[in-house]
């Protein structure tokens, strides 16, 4: 799942205070889960907002309204009847969900409440951790699914740094050692041998630069 | 007769048994902007419930919940602290003044104690001044 935090109160309010009728929008998907952009983060935002402007005897109109997913175009097209109705849409998206809505909502500046930042699980309630950097080459199987380009601090791809201590990564100490998850695993899998074989570092050459990655799927399309 | 009573939202649940039938509202009438609310455990309310109660024209909200270890949904007094700490968190955030929402154990059946609480909770608001009025077009 995608992770993501609401940003500031103040600094949502500086990207929407030029506008009058503001559309609040969350997703129930991967930002529901996190507890920052749901159905109940969309109206505790909503509210907050309504009591900010209050306070500074300002009344825009604000309406809230919740997707399953913001970043699939048979979702984003339930809002249709209510857009044309707000000068804004103020999107508690992922990034993907907020560009997803300004593709749909071609005349609608689209702003974004929440600051996306990884691609994680949730460890225990309350906990959200990263664990994919998303690098499209999956070597999972090879290491116990303890991935060492997320969990290893140095992405080392052959074996420990031998710095860590107890279990715990020289870089910080809360920070467990991911080469001692990884020999855990596969130890308790009976799978130490598939360490025998050498890992190339990531190719990092075809993510994050030279323009966004794409997947197309010819049996997918319509 | 205050033409502009304060309006103070209270949240009880239902297991305090704070009302017989009818006095419940015979209560909120003799008391001007006071509304109540019956919820079936404190622990049902949560921060945008709260949120939502003062950005739609209340000054004050108080959740009247039973003591932790008497909840007959086992958790759900001790999760309202949570919830309504939460939605203090937000006040502060928002500069207003977080005792605008109160979470309160009360006995069962303690009315006077209520009545109590009211008064205070209503003198505290009065000291905070109110949050301007709400345009027609924003509410709910």
């Amino acid at each position: 799942m995608i992770v993501a935090e609401l940003k500031r109160i103040d600094e949502i309010r500086k990207m929407i205070d030029r506008y009058s009728s503001i559309l609040v929008v969350g997703c129930d998907s991967c930002v529901a889960e996190c507890a920052a952009g749901g159905n109940r983060e969309t109206m505790l935002l909503a509210a907050a907002l309504r009591l900010s402007y209050r306070k500074d005897n300002k009344n825009p109109v604000i309406t809230e309204a919740c997707l399953d997913r913001q970043c699939v175009d048979d979702f984003i097209e339930g809002i249709a009847h209510q857009v044309p109705e707000h000068e804004v849409i103020l999107s508690l998206g992922c990034g993907a969900g907020v560009q997803a809505l300004a593709r749909v909502y071609t005349d609608k500046p689209i702003i974004p409440a929440l600051d996306t930042l990884f691609i994680g699980e949730t460890q225990m309630r309350g906990v959200w951790q990263e664990n994919c950097l998303g690098c499209g080459q999956c070597k999972l199987g090879h290491f116990g699914a303890v991935c060492p380009v997320t969990r290893c601090s140095k992405k080392l791809m052959n074996g420990p740094c031998g710095g860590s201590k107890e279990g715990r990564c020289e870089v910080h100490p809360e920070i467990p050692c991911g080469w001692d998850m990884i020999v855990t695993r596969l130890e308790t899998l009976g799978e130490l041998d598939r360490l025998s074989e050498y890992v190339p570092p990531v190719d990092w050459s075809t993510s994050h630069s030279g323009g966004p990655r794409r997947v197309v799927r010819e049996d997918q399309k319509p | 007769m205050d033409t502009n009573p304060i309006k103070i939202v209270v949240y009880y649940c239902r297991n305090l048994k704070l009302f017989k039938d009818g006095q419940q509202k015979a209560f909120a009438r003799s008391r001007p902007g006071l509304s109540l609310v019956a919820i079936p455990c404190s622990g049902k309310m949560e921060a945008h419930h709260l949120l939502k109660t003062l950005a739609g024209g209340a000054q004050g909200v108080l959740v009247l919940a039973c003591a932790e270890k008497a909840c007959q949904y086992l958790e759900g007094s001790r999760r309202s602290h949570k919830r309504t700490d939460y939605a203090r968190l937000w006040l502060e955030k928002l500069h207003i003044e977080p005792d605008r929402v109160k979470l309160v154990h009360l006995s069962p059946t303690d009315v006077e104690a209520m009545e109590k609480l009211l008064k205070e909770f209503t003198s505290t608001l009065e000291s905070f001044g109110r949050i301007p009025p709400i345009a027609h077009t924003q509410a709910g």
